[in-house]
């Protein structure tokens, strides 16, 4: 959702204003909604190898608990500003909210770049973030996770610091850890998966069987392989993917009319998601410019990479074949080209219902940690779909009730419902 | 007749709708069992008016098929293909199906079905080997009862996970494998939908159960007295047809002389080898998690139980010491004979003239004999609900076999019976008995396990075999006859229920076990007590291959004939014309 050249807090405001004018919300609601509820910004001082002290800068933000503990990813990035850490707070209240788990927005971030850090400096830092953040953070106040360059291990190390401090354990108060380690099966599949069952119910109401439907998808990362697999176990073929090209520091499309092989493209990919040209071209594949995966003669698109990806000049390349898109990614339509949807009738997922999979699996995790009782494969995954399916089908009712969009009518959910918490707490 | 999943409505979670009856989860095919159930529910949605009569409701149980498209995600994402392959011990399969994961694309629509879920849940095997017209696999795989008891749709959930992949799993145990090879089927042939139903019955406290369950068949093939085998025949058991189907005690009787006597000297007999036991859903304190059990959630409580529920109204006889006769009802003190006298005899419950009609339209629709399951439930003061779980087409041969009556008294006969079973012609030359001379009631299940090494050996060597024993074969019952499943005697082609005095060798009519020998075309030949018999001296003179403590396995110099004349019943062994002593 974050956008480059935009200030990504005051866009997140701009759309949360649009909605509390259709809801008619109160100015308090308002002014309540369109702030963090509290922010932490904090010097995170590290003895670096080379036996220097270096200072790096941390923050936490928490948008809304009215329906439960913050949850939030933890970023780790050199351009990190307090300000995109509000904006992602925000998103995450609403997408809590639009999936209807008990939880509130959060997010975190340290300014550094984790390329030029060795495994001992990161693992200071992270144990410095929870020092600073111990008496605000935990099971029942505020949840962290992984997010943009921040893994499992992270999570670990915060944990363990968290509990030296607390003098107990605590798996319930961090998610994204490693399954045997307090970690939910599943969780690597959720997002993806998430993005499928959405797909799937979409197709349903468009009147569309999955076998009959193709798809081009945008990135080949976490969530698009487990999104491809997902789609490609219901009847669908995948027949373009693209991806970025680190050699080329340009982005490339695989195509093959026949169908993609996950698996076989997994297997002459990095572990950035980059896929090795000769290999893909001797398996088949033709390859095409960056921007071809929009081009395609497909049903269904689905961005599953970065943000700003359809956007006002490309949109019109969109295929005409295009009935629907699955925001995989956070952020990957510009305002100006979902208008251009909008106006083609494509039916678009809103990326924070879309990919919403991951943080209903995140609060999995923090239900079986807090239990210390840890379900099976099938429970965690049938679970996600019920709530994915509920979520989406809650969504759709309203857009075609009242006659609105599908984004407008995820965030009218979203927003209704957390400032229906605010007002039976007696905040508003 | 419908074939493919496509056929029936996919399971729609957001449409909760009650009528909604019959849906699948996947694509492929629906097996055998469910075309069944399909076909069964198509007839009463047409016929209804014509079937039900005032005071007993008909209608097959909501379900739920889980097609076969399912079970070969489930095989092959999970990669259980290589290991089923290997053939591995049953635990082993057992323990990786358990712990494999269900397809994820089907998950949501499972979880919603045991959300729904209000009552007990059977989940049935469906193969697509399994009941078909040529190949009746009944019994063979598993069947796995779900309380539904509780309260969490996590348990609820877990419970169906387990029992589909339980089913699942039984597709390739020992006996499954064992079954496919006597009948010349290739494993990877097999496949298998799951059906997914609600139970019919009532709860009693911690029990949830029928109150009748039974098993009708439109052809006869064991027809005793007046009986004719087209005029069919019906089994009933109290309880869970779990019982009749495992060749239990119960009561059976030809749907044309529903009221006839059964074939005993007197009515003291019938305390033996009439039903003392039921089985119901245990929906009391959990039992230890064992998903591969079937019997898991089950309980078999003694008919006292029963009689306390309320559930024997319409099925038991109350037995005068004195008079040594029965008196139909509970009116009375003295021990229960469940021979369903009220219903039979006095007729009141209108469940023969419902199964006759039944039976007739079923087989019209399938255009073959049929078997039919259903069940019972009786509630007080509301109309009876005759539930269908299950509709199948019978095997019935149509080899001309003639044996005359000079036949069985000759002196080249080895084994003669005027109540053989089956029809056709088969030579053997390898014999197994189980010695008269050892044999006692309390050995059946040791005798059992040596059987089953002896088969084992025979149908690696390919020598198809006449087994000869005492009592009713394949009874779950180990007092009544040779506890064997049908894997443990899968090579014989012949089997001979030999006459001893203190077994009845009155077999049981609804059991599957003899319906899948059937099935394979194995010839049965019953010796009744003062008729034709066994030339056990004959049996005794001949060539030893192998012999364990009770049990013989014998080798003829010349073949020996197998005939059962399927019209007149009469059926016998003879010696071949060289070479024998």
């Amino acid at each position: 959702m974050a956008t480059k050249g935009v200030n990504a807090f005051e866009m997140a405001q701009a759309q949360f204003d649009r909605v509390a004018e259709i809801l008619d919300l109160d100015a308090a609601t308002r002014e309540l909604l369109r702030w963090p509820m509290r922010e932490h910004s904090f010097a995170i001082p590290v003895r670096m190898d080379d036996g220097q002290v270096r200072v790096f800068r941390g923050f936490r933000v928490q948008h809304n608990d009215a329906r439960g503990p913050s949850k939030g990813g933890i970023r780790f990035h050199p351009q990190e500003t307090l300000d995109t850490v509000r904006a992602l707070a925000t998103w995450m209240t609403w997408k809590c909210a639009v999936v209807d788990i008990p939880l509130g927005g959060g997010k975190g971030g340290v300014v550094c770049d984790p390329h030029h850090l060795s495994q001992r400096e990161q693992e200071q830092i992270c144990r410095g973030w929870v020092r600073q953040l111990a008496r605000d953070v935990g099971p029942v106040a505020d949840v962290p996770a992984p997010d943009v360059m921040t893994s499992g291990q992270h999570m670990l190390w915060m944990l363990d610091e968290f509990e030296a401090i607390h003098g107990g354990h605590y798996p319930g108060f961090i998610t994204g850890k490693p399954v045997g380690m307090g970690g939910s099966e599943g969780r690597t599949e959720a997002t993806g998966y998430g993005v499928v069952f959405a797909i799937r119910e979409a197709l349903a109401l468009l009147g569309l069987e999955p076998k009959a439907t193709r798809a081009s998808v945008q990135g080949f990362g976490n969530v698009a392989q487990h999104a491809i697999r997902l789609y490609t176990q219901i009847g669908g073929t995948v027949t373009c993917i693209a991806c970025w090209d680190e050699a080329d520091q340009a982005a490339c499309s695989f195509r093959r009319e026949s169908g993609i092989d996950v698996d076989e493209l997994a297997s002459v990919s990095d572990r950035f998601g980059g896929i090795d040209k000769a290999k893909a071209r001797e398996l088949g594949y033709e390859l095409l410019p960056g921007d071809a995966w929009l081009a395609q003669p497909v049903e269904i698109l689905i961005p599953a990479a970065i943000e700003n990806q359809i956007r006002a000049d490309n949109a019109r390349c969109v295929n005409p074949a295009v009935r629907l898109v699955a925001e995989g990614a956070n952020g990957p339509t510009t305002p100006e080209a979902d208008q251009v949807l909008r106006e083609r009738g494509v039916f678009v997922i809103p990326d924070f219902l879309a990919n919403a999979g991951g943080v209903t699996c995140s609060y999995f995790e923090q239900v079986q940690s807090n239990m210390n009782f840890f379900w099976e494969k099938d429970e965690v995954l049938s679970r996600l779909d019920s709530k994915m399916t509920a979520a989406f089908h809650a969504v759709s009712a309203l857009a075609d009730r009242r006659g609105l969009f599908m984004r407008d009518a995820a965030y009218v959910i979203a927003i209704n419902r957390v400032a229906q918490a605010c007002r039976d707490r007696g905040w508003v | 007749m419908i074939q493919t999943a496509e056929d029936v409505p996919r399971f729609d979670r957001r449409l909760a709708d009650p009528a909604r009856r019959v849906s699948r989860i996947g694509t492929g095919a629906l097996g055998g069992k469910a075309q069944g159930l399909v076909a069964a529910a198509r007839i009463l949605d047409a016929r209804r008016a014509e079937l039900e009569r005032p005071g007993l409701r008909l209608d097959v149980p909501a379900l739920c098929v889980v097609a076969t498209s399912v079970f070969d995600a489930f095989l092959e994402r999970n990669r259980l293909l290589p290991l089923v392959a290997e053939e591995p011990r049953d635990e082993r399969i057992a323990l990786a199906f358990q712990r494999a994961v269900l397809p994820t694309e089907w998950l949501g629509d499972l979880r919603a079905v045991a959300q729904e879920a209000r009552a007990p849940l059977a989940c049935r095997s469906s193969s697509l080997l399994e009941d078909a017209l040529s190949r009746p696999f009944a019994g063979v795989y598993g069947t796995k009862m779900i309380p539904g008891r509780q309260k969490d749709a996590a348990g609820r959930f877990k419970g169906l996970a387990d029992a589909v992949k339980f089913v699942y799993a039984s597709t390739f145990l020992h006996e499954a494998r064992a079954y496919r090879r006597a009948v010349g089927e290739q494993a990877a042939a097999e496949k298998m939908a799951v059906v997914i139903q609600e139970l019919v019955g009532r709860r009693h406290g911690d029990r949830f159960y029928p109150d009748i369950s039974g098993v009708a068949r439109s052809w006869n093939f064991y027809p005793a007295g007046p009986a004719e085998p087209r005029e069919g025949v019906v089994s009933l058991a109290v309880g869970l047809g779990k019982t009749i189907v495992d060749g239990g005690a119960c009561w059976s009787f030809s749907p044309a002389h529903p009221q006839l006597p059964p074939p005993v000297r007197s009515a003291r007999e019938l305390l033996d080898v009439t039903q003392r036991r039921f089985w119901a859903v245990n929906l009391g304190a959990p039992p230890p998690y064992d998903p591969m059990a079937e019997t898991e959630f089950l309980v078999q409580p003694e008919l006292a139980a029963a009689e306390a529920d309320g559930t024997l109204r319409y099925a038991a006889s109350t037995y005068d010491v004195r008079s040594d006769r029965l008196a139909p009802g509970l009116g009375r003190a003295g021990a229960r004979v469940l021979d369903f006298a009220p219903t039979l005899v006095w007729g009141e419950l209108p469940l023969v003239p419902a199964l006759r009609r039944l039976l007739a339209a079923c087989e019209e629709e399938l255009q073959a004999p049929v078997e039919i399951e259903f069940a019972l439930s009786l509630p007080e003061g509301e109309p009876a609900r005759l539930g269908f779980l299950q509709v199948r087409p019978l095997l019935v041969s149509g080899d001309e076999v003639r044996v005359d009556e000079d036949e069985l008294r000759a002196p080249r006969t080895l084994v003669a019976s005027t109540a053989a079973l089956g029809n056709g012609r088969a030579e053997v030359r390898d014999v197994v008995f189980v010695d008269p001379a050892t044999f006692e009631a309390r050995l059946t299940p040791a005798i059992a396990a040596e059987i089953e090494i002896l088969n084992r050996g025979l149908v690696e060597a390919g020598r198809p075999y006449l087994l000869i024993g005492f009592g009713r074969w394949g009874s779950s019952d180990p007092w009544l006859g040779i506890p064997v499943r049908f894997d443990q005697v899968a090579g014989a082609r012949g089997i001979v229920e030999a006459a001893l005095p203190g077994m009845n060798p009155e077999p049981s009519q609804g059991s599957h076990f003899f319906h899948n020998l059937q099935s394979v075309s194995a010839l049965f030949f019953t010796a009744l007590p003062g008729g034709p018999a066994v030339d056990w001296s004959w049996l005794a003179a001949q060539q030893t291959v192998a012999a364990t403590e009770h049990v013989r396995h014998v080798r003829t110099g010349a073949p020996l004939v197998l005939r059962v004349d399927g019209r007149t019943r009469r059926g016998s062994v003879t010696r071949g014309e060289s070479g024998a002593p």
